[in-house]
Parts: structure tokens; C-alpha cells; sequence
């Protein structure tokens, strides 16, 4: 139980850990004030709990996917949330106070949104063992483990970034961001495929040899990229899609920056 | 970063976390290798201890058995012999030798099947697998517990430690913040942790090559000024010839060549003397001898020795105020005062009027001097104690000599007296008032 909670909640803390750890180096990187963030934790953590409370309610909707449904809505909603992070970063960086305001307002929702699926999930996983007093301990030590592995990979990471160059930071972030949307439009196309809205297909490659997805290392691939052992071509091909269109996205928005 | 103190504590914290936690997963991952192997063995031990067990062919035996365990006894030919009370009575696994995971009545097992050819039985026995993790995680909480509970130990531990570490740089901020703009001598070098001595080593070379290059400086122009000053006066003395000699041709205009002549060069002498005075009243370099002395009275005497320029500007002088004693030296005080009257005559209009006054309000006295000129707008209240700034630059209206270091050697000298200067309107309704803010001298240094 011990090692499952660690796990569970590992998945869910990396996620969006990560995705803070670029948002606030990215916010360092423009001296912008950090408050934005400390307002996404408030906001995230009520959200979750309203949300996680009304996930029975929400799975019986629309047939009965509804949680997938909404997920994958939210899923889609940080990946274009991400890209206008990435394309405004970029622009402040060659211009400085440009829309900073609607740049901090962006990141916050999308911290807010990211922070409300995850730490629902968590919510629901942690309560669902409050009937259950012996496993508890194993549950609640287990919670605290995954918490802790995944804040300490996050804040180590953000010191990395912050630590680079500002030229590589920008350029780092950029790249990560580019990432970590990706893996948002992954995780939404397998909500999909498990509501019956996508087609299921047999899997591409299986790298379960080469990598657990349920190791320390698979759960950190996972956040960051959305690893996954066995993808499907259907999934592969959002995957790769989704990097190509951000990626042009930047690069003209770059192009265009530097032409002028 | 923001703080070396809190990237310190969250960097070191962090590391801290995560090679324990990830030590106490993989711990965690062994102690239930281990204690599954060891639960395996006890599977196989019941097993063989219930292949020895002498078992009657006839009727089905159900039997008593703790209640995280189960067991079936089967014949060769597939027929129950014997289960325990809580085992179904279909096989609980198939029939193939060896371990496997096996659901049934709500929960997960691990059951062992066995086949002794020597009665010919199968024996299945199966094991609740929860109850095996539980020992594994109470063995895992008991590790980790003591290291979750150090954590905020650890983090506090950690702030004070990194905080003693970093006294020193604190301290050498201080010694920086607290260095008066003038004070250029070396920081004191008493035993600094070794990564700040090259910090404080650069810094003692930067200030004495900073008070070397302002020593040569001040040097240059303090003698530039002293061997000027000689051919100036033999130019005043050969122009002053000069117009004798015309004079003395019968000759009753004299060119304004030689008039302009005349005026440049007091101006020029003017101009080295401000600078000599600048130079002499330094506040690092200025011999002082203080002494307690009569500011109202040498206020006086000072009005007295330059009453002509006011008189040939036909300008009103009053002088306020009583007896009121300060520290200070004499010679410097003069020089203070003397610019002060001259700026003052300089900007007052031709009759207009000039106020000196020395007053003693609460523990301060003030020697003030206010015109009815123009006066300075605020905004260059700072700038006019610059070196050589005149307001309006080269188009300034004033006709009487002028060189812009005036406001900078009262800046000096007040500095020497530790002093303060005020600038504001003069009650003349328009105009400058200067007021000087000496601390007054306490009742027995009077004396």
C-alpha cells in the first residue's frame, strides 16, 4: 500500500511541480513579482477539493465518462494555456513589459487548473482510505514519500534552471514548456481513447523493459513527458503533433521577434 | 537567487529529502523481497507438514485454520480430502507445482501447490498477500517515521547553521555600509573565513588605488593653482604698470584692451584662490584647530573687512542676533563666512539687502545668510554644491566674479565642523537663505 500511495501521489505531485518549476523560473527570468503563484496555490488546492468531492458526480455525467471527459477538457485547456505562456516569454524577453499582467494571469490559471486535477486526484485517493484505519499509516507515509520525492526533484530542478544563463534559461523553459504542454495533449487523447471517443489500437512499441512506467524514474519521465511504455499510433501521433505545432508556434513567434 | 540563506535551505533540505526517501523506497522494496521470500518458505513448510499428515480417503475433512490462511489436500485423482473451514471447495489453484496470485473471498493470495509422489496428494496453500505487505510496511514506516519527523529539525538546524556561516559576509556588508563616502582606508582584515579574504583583498585594493588616484588628483590641482598664482600676480603687477604708463603718456583713455586685461586677470586670481581654498579646506586634510570662538563676532568682523563690496553695490547689511559659541577653527570659519557674503552680495541686485544672522534654537546654532536676489529654484539645491556648476553655466547674469566653488569649500568646512547646510527662501519674500547648522557647545567647554 505503502509503495502504491507513493506512487500515486508521486505522479500526481511531479506533474505539477514541474510544470511550476519552469512557470517560476520563467517568472524569474522577467523579474516578475511571484505572486501569481503563491494565488495558484490557494486557488488549486480549494478547486481540487471542490472538484475531488464532486468526482462521483462528475463520473456518472455523459454516460458515465464524464471525469474523462473533463479532464482531457482541462488537459487541452494548459496545453494552449502553455503555449501563449511560451509565445508571451519569448516576446518579453526581446520586449521587455510586454502584457506581463496577461502573461502572470495565464500562468496562474493554468497552475490553478493543473493543481486542481492533480490534487483532486489525490484528494480522492487519500480519502478513500479514511474507512480504512490500518492502512492509513502505510497510505498517509506513503503520501508524505511521494510528496516529498516529487517537491524535492522540482525545487532542485528550479534551482537548475535558475542557475543557467539567462540565455539558456529562456531557451530551456521554452523547451520544457514545449514538453510538459505535450504531455497535457497525451494525457487527453488516453481520457479519450478510455471514453470510447478515440479508437483504441494495439501498441506501437512496448518499453516496459527498458523503463517502468511504476518506477521513481518512469513516474519522472511521466511528468515530464508524458511517458508512457506501450503507446498506440494514435497516441504517438498526438504526442508528436502537438511538439510540432508548439515548436512553430515559437519559431515563427521568434522568427518574427528577431526580424523586427 | 534572492537569498543564499533560504537557496541554502531548500536546496540542502531537498537533497536531504530526497536521498532518504528514495533510500527508504528502495529499503522499503527489499524488506518486502524479503519478507516475501520468508513468508514463501513458511508456505512451503505448511505444505510439507500438511503432506505428512496422515489423511483418510473417505469423506471430505474440514479443518480449523488461522484466519489469513487456507489449505486443500487433494488425491491424486483430483478428489478433497481435506480444506481448512474458510477454503472453497473447488482447487483453490490449478494443479501445476509452484507459486501463484490468486483472487478469492475479497482479497489477494499467495498460494503454494505441491505434489508428494509418495501419498500422491496435491496440497494447495495460499496466504492473504496484504497481510504480507503489512509487515513490510510497518517495517518501512518504522524507518522513515524518525526521518520525517527530523525534517523541520534538519530545516531548522540548517537556517541557523547557514546563517552563522554567512555572519561574516554580513559583517563585511556592514563594515561597507558604515564607511563614510570620504573614508577610503582599508578594511580591517582580521581573520575572515578564507572564501572572503579575496573579497576583502580586492576591496583594500580598490580603495587604496581609489585614494591614491584621488591624492595625486587633489595634489595636481592644489599645485597647478600654487604655481599660478605667482605669474598672476606679475601679470597684475605689469598690467597695473602698464596703465601707469599711459597715464603717464597724458594720455586720459585708456585701451579697453588693457581694461579687459586688467578685469580677466582678477578674475583668473580669483579663481586660483577658490582653488587653493578648495584644496586647503578638505576635511581629511585640513590642519583644524579648533577653538572655542564668538560665531556672532566673527561674523562682524568679517561683515566689516567686506563691507566695500556691498557699499559699491550700495546693498543694505544687517546683522542678527547675539553671542553664540561654537567649536571651531577660525581661519576656516572666515573663508565660510567670506563666501557666503560674497554669494550673497554677488546675486542681491544694486541696493537691494542681505541678512546675517546667529541664533541659538534648541540644542543648534545657526548662522544664516539670506539675500533678496533671484534666489535657486529647489530642483538645484544638490547640484550647487557641485565643483565649478554655476547656475545657467557660461550665461550667467551675475557681473561680479564668479567661479562656481564657493557653495563647495562652505560644503567642506561645515563637513570639518561637522555642520549641516540648509537651503530655503530667504523672509525677504524672494531670494536665498544658506543657514549653517552648527551643534551647540555644551556650558562648561565653554570655557
Amino acid at each position: 500500500m505503502l509503495l502504491t500511495s507513493v506512487m500515486v501521489v508521486l505522479r500526481e505531485v511531479l506533474e505539477v511541480a514541474l510544470l511550476l518549476s519552469v512557470l517560476l523560473a520563467a517568472t524569474r527570468l522577467l523579474e516578475l513579482r511571484a505572486r501569481w503563484f503563491y494565488i495558484a496555490l490557494l486557488l488549486g488546492g480549494c478547486f481540487a477539493v471542490i472538484y475531488g468531492e464532486n468526482l462521483a458526480k462528475i463520473s456518472q455525467a455523459f454516460g458515465g465518462v464524464g471525469q474523462e471527459l473533463v479532464n482531457a477538457g482541462i488537459s487541452i485547456f494548459i496545453y494552449i494555456l502553455l503555449i501563449v505562456v511560451a509565445v508571451l516569454l519569448l516576446v518579453n524577453w526581446h520586449k521587455k513589459h510586454y502584457k506581463l499582467l496577461t502573461m502572470q494571469f495565464v500562468m496562474l490559471l493554468a497552475v490553478t487548473m493543473a493543481i486542481m486535477r492533480e490534487g483532486s486526484e489525490i484528494y480522492v485517493y487519500l480519502t478513500s482510505f479514511w474507512l480504512h484505519p490500518p492502512l492509513l499509516p502505510s497510505v498517509m507515509i506513503g503520501a508524505l514519500l511521494g510528496a516529498g520525492i516529487g517537491y524535492s526533484l522540482s525545487a532542485l530542478f528550479y534551482y537548475l534552471l535558475c542557475g543557467l544563463s539567462q540565455r539558456y534559461t529562456l531557451g530551456i523553459s521554452c523547451i520544457f514548456l514545449t514538453i510538459l504542454a505535450a504531455g497535457m495533449s497525451l494525457q487527453a487523447s488516453q481520457l479519450l481513447i478510455q471514453a470510447d471517443l478515440l479508437p483504441a489500437q494495439e501498441p506501437l512499441w512496448d518499453s516496459s523493459r527498458l523503463l517502468e512506467e511504476n518506477s521513481i524514474a518512469g513516474q519522472l519521465f511521466y511528468a515530464i513527458s508524458g511517458y508512457e511504455a506501450t503507446p498506440t499510433p494514435l497516441e504517438v501521433v498526438v504526442y508528436v503533433g502537438s511538439i510540432v505545432i508548439m515548436l512553430g508556434i515559437i519559431a515563427g513567434v521568434y522568427y518574427r521577434i528577431s526580424r523586427d | 537567487m534572492k537569498s543564499i540563506r533560504i537557496f541554502l535551505l531548500i536546496t540542502l533540505l531537498s537533497i536531504i529529502m530526497l536521498v532518504n526517501f528514495v533510500s527508504a523506497l528502495h529499503g522499503y522494496r527489499d524488506t518486502v523481497a524479503e519478507a516475501q521470500r520468508l513468508f514463501d518458505r513458511q508456505l512451503g513448510a505448511s505444505a510439507r507438514l500438511l503432506a505428512d499428515m496422515p489423511v483418510a480417503s473417505g469423506a471430505e475433512r474440514v479443518v480449523a485454520q488461522p484466519e489469513a490462511m487456507v489449505m486443500q489436500v487433494w488425491s491424486e485423482d483430483k478428489k478433497l480430502l481435506v480444506r481448512s473451514a474458510d477454503a472453497p471447495v473447488k482447487p483453490l489453484s490449478e494443479f501445476a507445482v509452484g507459486f501463484k496470485e490468486i483472487n478469492f473471498s475479497g482479497y489477494r493470495w499467495r498460494s503454494l501447490t505441491e505434489y508428494f509422489p509418495d501419498n500422491g496428494h496435491w496440497i494447495i496453500v495460499a496466504e492473504r498477500s496484504d497481510l504480507r505487505y503489512q509487515l513490510a510496511d510497518k517495517l518501512a514506516i518504522a524507518a522513515v517515521l524518525p526521518i520525517l519527523l527530523g525534517l523541520p529539525v534538519a530545516g531548522l538546524l540548517i537556517w541557523f547553521v547557514v546563517g552563522r556561516g554567512l555572519s561574516s559576509l554580513r559583517k563585511l556588508a556592514e563594515a561597507l555600509h558604515s564607511k563614510r563616502a570620504e573614508d577610503l582606508t582599508p578594511l580591517p582584515e582580521c581573520s575572515p573565513p578564507e572564501e572572503l579574504l579575496p573579497v576583502v583583498q580586492s576591496i583594500n585594493a580598490l580603495l587604496t588605488r581609489l585614494q591614491a588616484s584621488f591624492e595625486r588628483e587633489r595634489r595636481f590641482s592644489a599645485d597647478a593653482a600654487h604655481e599660478l598664482r605667482t605669474p598672476i600676480a606679475a601679470i597684475q603687477v605689469h598690467a597695473h604698470n602698464l596703465e601707469s604708463e599711459f597715464k603717464g603718456t597724458g594720455q586720459k583713455l585708456i585701451p579697453a584692451s588693457l581694461v579687459k586685461l586688467e578685469d580677466s586677470v582678477h578674475r583668473m586670481a580669483h579663481l586660483v584662490e577658490q582653488m587653493l581654498d578648495l584644496f586647503r579646506t578638505t576635511p581629511e586634510h585640513y590642519p583644524a584647530r579648533f577653538e572655542m570662538l564668538n560665531l556672532h563676532a566673527l561674523a562682524r568682523e568679517v561683515l566689516a573687512e567686506e563691507y566695500p563690496i556691498f557699499a559699491q553695490r550700495k546693498q543694505q547689511v544687517e546683522l542678527l542676533g547675539g553671542r553664540v559659541f561654537i567649536r571651531g577653527d577660525r581661519f576656516a570659519l572666515t573663508i565660510l563666512l567670506k563666501n557666503l557674503l560674497h554669494n550673497a552680495a554677488k546675486y542681491t541686485p544694486v541696493a537691494g539687502r542681505i541678512k546675517v544672522s546667529t541664533t541659538l534654537v534648541k540644542e543648534d546654532i545657526l548662522l544664516r545668510v539670506e539675500d533678496s536676489g533671484p534666489g535657486i529654484p529647489e530642483e538645484e539645491y544638490t547640484r550647487i554644491f557641485e565643483r565649478f556648476y554655476r547656475i545657467g553655466g557660461d550665461r550667467h547674469q551675475s557681473t561680479v566674479p564668479g567661479c562656481g566653488l564657493g557653495l563647495s569649500i562652505v560644503q567642506h568646512i561645515a563637513r570639518l565642523h561637522g555642520a549641516i547646510i540648509e537651503l530655503g527662501q530667504s523672509s525677504f519674500g524672494h531670494g536665498l537663505s544658506v543657514t549653517i547648522r552648527f551643534t551647540k557647545v555644551k556650558e562648561d567647554e565653554r570655557d
